[in-house]
């Protein structure tokens, strides 16, 4: 991949030490990744057409796929406004919220439901909150945000997320992040019910917007085409970037890694990589592959594990897939109704998407990734999945850790310029020049029977002593002197007069006599 | 149309390849309950994000939940009725372990069950030494008020501790004993080292260097030949048994108070010291001692190592234990309670898991050397889960987060202000060195290292 290709660039190495470790790192990297393939379980889906062949409908999928797919390929006719889809982390759980009103949840592969409720008030967004075992369902309505749970019920009404049009699970946070459309950002501790952080971005209304799972931080897209990353600790923008001529219109990302996708005002898909803010390829073909144009895009885009890029065409009378880096689609399905969302199945070769008069869902072959770890994965059972609750809270990371990869840091970060500053202390503590006070101390006067004598003998210790003092600025100001400008910066900015030259042989003038730093002149060799 | 034909055809001539991912629950689910469940595994770093951090934060929790667990006090002994002065484990049996009162009594105890099995009125004064034969059921205990050395043999009928084996009257006030490892040989400090051969009446050696007491005469456990010894004008002594006249002797700025040898390394040595500190020695190079182990904020009474020979545990007149790490001159843990009061005696047990001491409270205490070890036997996965916790807090044993509730350490008040008191003394030595160095000049106010601080001289 590029970004490997980056990492390994011995230019950009400072020395031979970190071109090794660096490719250490790259051999580890691989040799990991062969060990996961051999001993993986499962192997990712795909599709092998012909050249030239037409991109297949879900029919002729289902006719040569096994009759345990047949689940993940559905249409519900609704009638409630524009759907919006949200699948759990499990993959196992498929919410939707109508415009209307309608708030439903049901298990996908069972067409079991957990509830059905209709709230009487516009429903923009939704995601589900908390661990599989306990699921609970962010909804935001049109003022407040409310969470429900398996059942229904109405656990919490939310007033601080208002007028929220996108919600965001930071799972490994265990906070619940918003947008809103007056510009607002939020994040909710849903473990402790504490509010991390609520202020105003100052960036007008946050209508496009995309969380970074890796790194949980927000990411929105503003008219101006400007891509902001938000972090809860910092009420401005971190990082802000231009990525397009015209207004940002859809911001996605992937559900693991660090390729942010954005959809322009003309019409065109980019791709970049938030950690070091630069276009990464679109498509494998050509030089020019910065950004393919998508014709008659409406402004959602949905990523799937493997990298597959979903989005509306036809003013959302159809979904499109595109393969990982590629402009080709891999396949397409008419929507009966305006598409207003689309969402993958985490796990699963499976695509929802919600439209204007209900939701559907579609077989996306490659879409998944194939082997999952730990229990969060839709055949883990409720033991494995309340374990993992309960590691999940104990592993609760701090808000602190949501930083952008670009900004740098992290905890096992060198701190760089803590150490420098420490060695420039103590470089300029070795280099310090004795101080003006010491130099000009005058000891006090004593009075009584034979001070006279005590007053001069401590007279000639100091005048000994300012003779010592004065001997050792010469010495250090020599060296400094001969250590040039690096010197001069350790001492704490004090600039010397111009160094003296040495001589053609690189003999030194005049050696320092029996100070300790006689160990700091360079040695004549 | 002509098309719909064409396209049959051709799909049957060439059919579209598809694969979807499709799982089989068998693969994910177990077979019976009796199963453990079937944890999927992928190790690839794209579904590990933030994998340091969550590190990190389980790093945190180890260090809290070891302060959580962190119990060591087991329980007393059992009120003895007079200040205790000694505690002498025995060397080959792991739960028993006998005391010396300062009345003259010697009681036998049960460890775990924190039980006297049997009490001796030994002497008619104070109880200095109590040491075990290596190989035999005795033991000898010596009274420096009635200057006699007696053996008591133990058996499995314990009526026969009413009277001793043999006794023995000496001409000197002994101060302590020793018994050799392995040899029939014991070393009594009283005015000088004296060593005795169980046979004979007679001392075998007499070591002295000066002409004050010797407080305590050790044999090194792996040189046969070689005694260390303190004595009462600050100066450790070393001994070679088969010369006449002592090796060396070091003179030190304070008393110290007791001596033990390394376990595991023959040429270390620990000796805690009146100046509130210990000292650990090399006797290959005793110029200066190896390490400097500051953290009593009174005298140390009482040194021991471990059986590992990797920690030490101190006893101080300021009222609380104190376990160190070998080579580390700060303190691992603190151990005090409200009534513990001056501690004078302090051994690991044989398995470096427990800790006696003994106080001027008239108690024996048992402590854990660990605080927040689990006693009792532990699964397969507590122990992966011990040493994970353990690695985790030395992987980030630097964060400032970690660092500081791992060292963190309750102390009462009083021995809280004793400690900024020290601080403040230490600092203002500090300070008054470093004005001097910068007023008189290098040459004449040199940097000293801490660790050629406390050594007056060493005679040859």
């Amino acid at each position: 991949t590029t970004m490997d290709v980056a990492a390994e660039d011995s230019d950009q190495m400072p020395s031979g030490f970190h071109a090794k470790a660096a490719a250490k790192a790259a051999r580890l990297r691989r040799e990991a990744a062969k060990l996961a393939s051999a001993s993986a379980l499962e192997s990712p889906g795909g599709i092998e057409s012909r050249p030239g062949e037409w991109a297949p409908t879900q029919s002729k999928l289902l006719r040569r796929v096994a009759v345990a797919a047949r689940p993940g390929h559905f249409e519900l006719s609704l009638q409630y406004g524009p759907y919006s889809v949200a699948y759990d982390t499990t993959g196992r759980l498929l919410a939707l919220c109508g415009r209307g009103g309608h708030v439903a949840a049901f298990e996908w592969r069972q067409k079991r439901l957990m509830f059905e409720s209709q709230v009487n008030e516009p429903c923009h967004a939704l995601t589900w909150v908390g661990a599989g075992s306990t699921p609970q369902l962010a909804v935001a309505h049109s003022n407040w945000t409310y969470i429900y749970d398996a059942q229904g019920l109405e656990l919490h009404c939310l007033k601080r997320l208002h007028k929220a049009n996108k919600l965001f699970w930071l799972p490994r946070h265990w906070l619940l992040a918003a947008c809103t459309d007056t510009g607002h950002l939020h994040w909710q501790d849903v473990s402790t019910g504490q509010t991390v952080a609520s202020y105003c971005g100052h960036h007008g209304p946050l209508r496009v917007s995309a969380l970074h799972p890796d790194s949980g931080c927000v990411l929105t897209g503003q008219p101006n085409g400007q891509l902001c990353i938000w972090t809860p600790l910092e009420k401005r923008p971190v990082v802000k970037m231009l990525c397009c001529p015209a207004g940002v219109r859809a911001v996605a990302t992937a559900p693991a890694g660090h390729a942010v996708y954005t959809l322009g005002g003309d019409s065109r898909l980019r791709v970049w990589d938030i950690r070091c803010l630069r276009p990464l390829s679109v498509s494998d073909s050509g030089a020019d592959a910065a950004s393919i144009r998508l014709f008659d895009a409406a402004p959602q885009l949905a990523v799937s594990q493997r990298g597959l890029l979903a989005c509306p065409v036809r003013q959302g009378a159809a979904l499109m897939v595109l393969p990982a880096g590629g402009a080709k689609p891999l396949l397409s399905h008419p929507s009966p109704g305006r598409l207003s969302d689309l969402a993958f199945c985490p796990w699963e070769d499976v695509l929802a998407f919600g439209h204007a008069r209900g939701l559907g869902s579609v077989l996306v072959p490659g879409s998944g990734e194939p082997n999952p770890d730990g229990a969060v994965h839709p055949l883990s059972g409720k033991r494995q999945r309340r374990e993992a609750e309960v590691r999940g809270l104990l592993d609760k990371l701090p808000p602190e850790t949501i930083a952008p990869p670009a900004v740098g840091g992290g905890v096992n970060a060198v701190d760089a310029e803590g150490i420098e500053e420490a060695l420039a202390r103590k470089r300029a503590a070795v280099m310090a020049l004795p101080s003006d006070e010491v130099r000009q101390f005058q000891p006090r006067r004593r009075s009584g029977k034979a001070s006279g004598e005590l007053n001069r003998k401590v007279g000639e210790r100091w005048q000994r002593r300012r003779m010592e003092l004065r001997q050792l600025l010469k010495s250090k100001k020599r060296v400094l002197a001969e250590m040039g400008d690096e010197g001069a910066d350790a001492a704490g900015g004090r600039k010397t007069k111009k160094a003296k030259k040495v001589s053609q042989s690189g003999e030194l003038t005049k050696p320092a006599t029996g100070t300790f730093l006689d160990r700091l002149i360079p040695k004549a060799d | 149309c002509l098309f719909p034909v064409l396209i049959d055809q051709l799909n049957t001539h060439w059919p579209m390849k598809v694969k979807l991912l499709l799982r089989n629950p068998q693969d994910y689910l177990r077979e019976t309950a009796d199963d453990i469940h079937k944890l999927a595994r992928n190790p690839a770093p794209e579904l590990h994000p933030m994998s340091a951090e969550t590190e990190y934060v389980r790093a945190l929790n180890a260090a809290k939940l070891e302060r959580m667990f962190a119990k060591p006090f087991l329980g007393c002994f059992g009120d003895q009725g007079d200040q205790l002065s000694r505690v002498c484990m025995h060397p080959r049996a792991l739960s028993l372990c006998l005391s010396g009162c300062v009345d003259g009594r010697v009681a036998f105890w049960n460890i775990p069950r924190r039980s006297r099995v049997l009490q001796l009125d030994a002497h008619s004064g104070c109880v200095q030494g109590l040491c075990w034969h290596p190989e035999q059921d005795l033991f000898y205990s010596c009274c420096d008020t009635d200057r006699t050395l007696k053996a008591w043999r133990v058996g499995d009928d314990l009526t026969e501790f009413s009277r001793p084996v043999s006794q023995r009257h000496l001409d000197f006030a002994p101060l302590n004993l020793d018994h050799h490892v392995s040899k029939d040989l014991f070393a009594l400090s009283g005015d000088a080292v004296y060593l005795y051969d169980s046979r004979r009446s007679d001392p075998v050696g007499q070591w002295k260097w000066g002409s004050d007491s010797v407080l305590q005469a050790r044999f090194n456990p792996t040189e046969w030949h070689l005694l260390a010894a303190v004595t009462k004008d600050n100066a450790l002594l070393l001994i070679d048994t088969r010369q006449r006249e002592p090796l060396r002797r070091i003179r030190c700025e304070f008393r110290q108070n007791a001596l033990c040898w390394n376990p595991q390394e023959p040429f270390v040595l620990a000796t805690a010291s009146d100046d509130y500190n210990l000292y650990s020695w090399d006797a290959r190079r005793l110029a200066s001692p190896a390490c400097v182990y500051r953290g009593h904020t009174n005298a140390a009474m009482d040194v021991d190592f471990a059986p590992t020979g990797r920690e030490l545990v101190s006893a101080s007149y300021d009222c609380t234990v104190r376990l160190w790490e070998s080579g580390r001159s700060q303190s691992r843990d603190v151990y005090h309670t409200k009534r513990m009061y001056r501690v004078f005696a302090a051994r690991y047990s044989l398995d470096a898991r427990f800790i006696v001491t003994a106080s001027a409270d008239f108690n024996l205490r048992l402590w854990k050397a660990r605080a927040s070890e689990k006693l009792g036997a532990l699964t397969p996965r507590e122990r992966a889960a011990v040493n994970t916790a353990e690695a985790l807090k030395q992987k980030y044993a630097h964060h400032p987060q970690v660092r500081r509730i791992v060292q963190h350490r309750h102390l009462p008040k009083r021995l809280y202000q004793a400690q900024l008191e020290m601080k403040a003394i230490r600092g203002k030595q500090r300070r008054k060195e470093v004005n001097r160095r910068e007023h008189r000049g290098e040459d004449k106010e040199p940097f000293v290292p801490e660790r050629d601080r406390h050594v007056r001289g060493v005679d040859e």
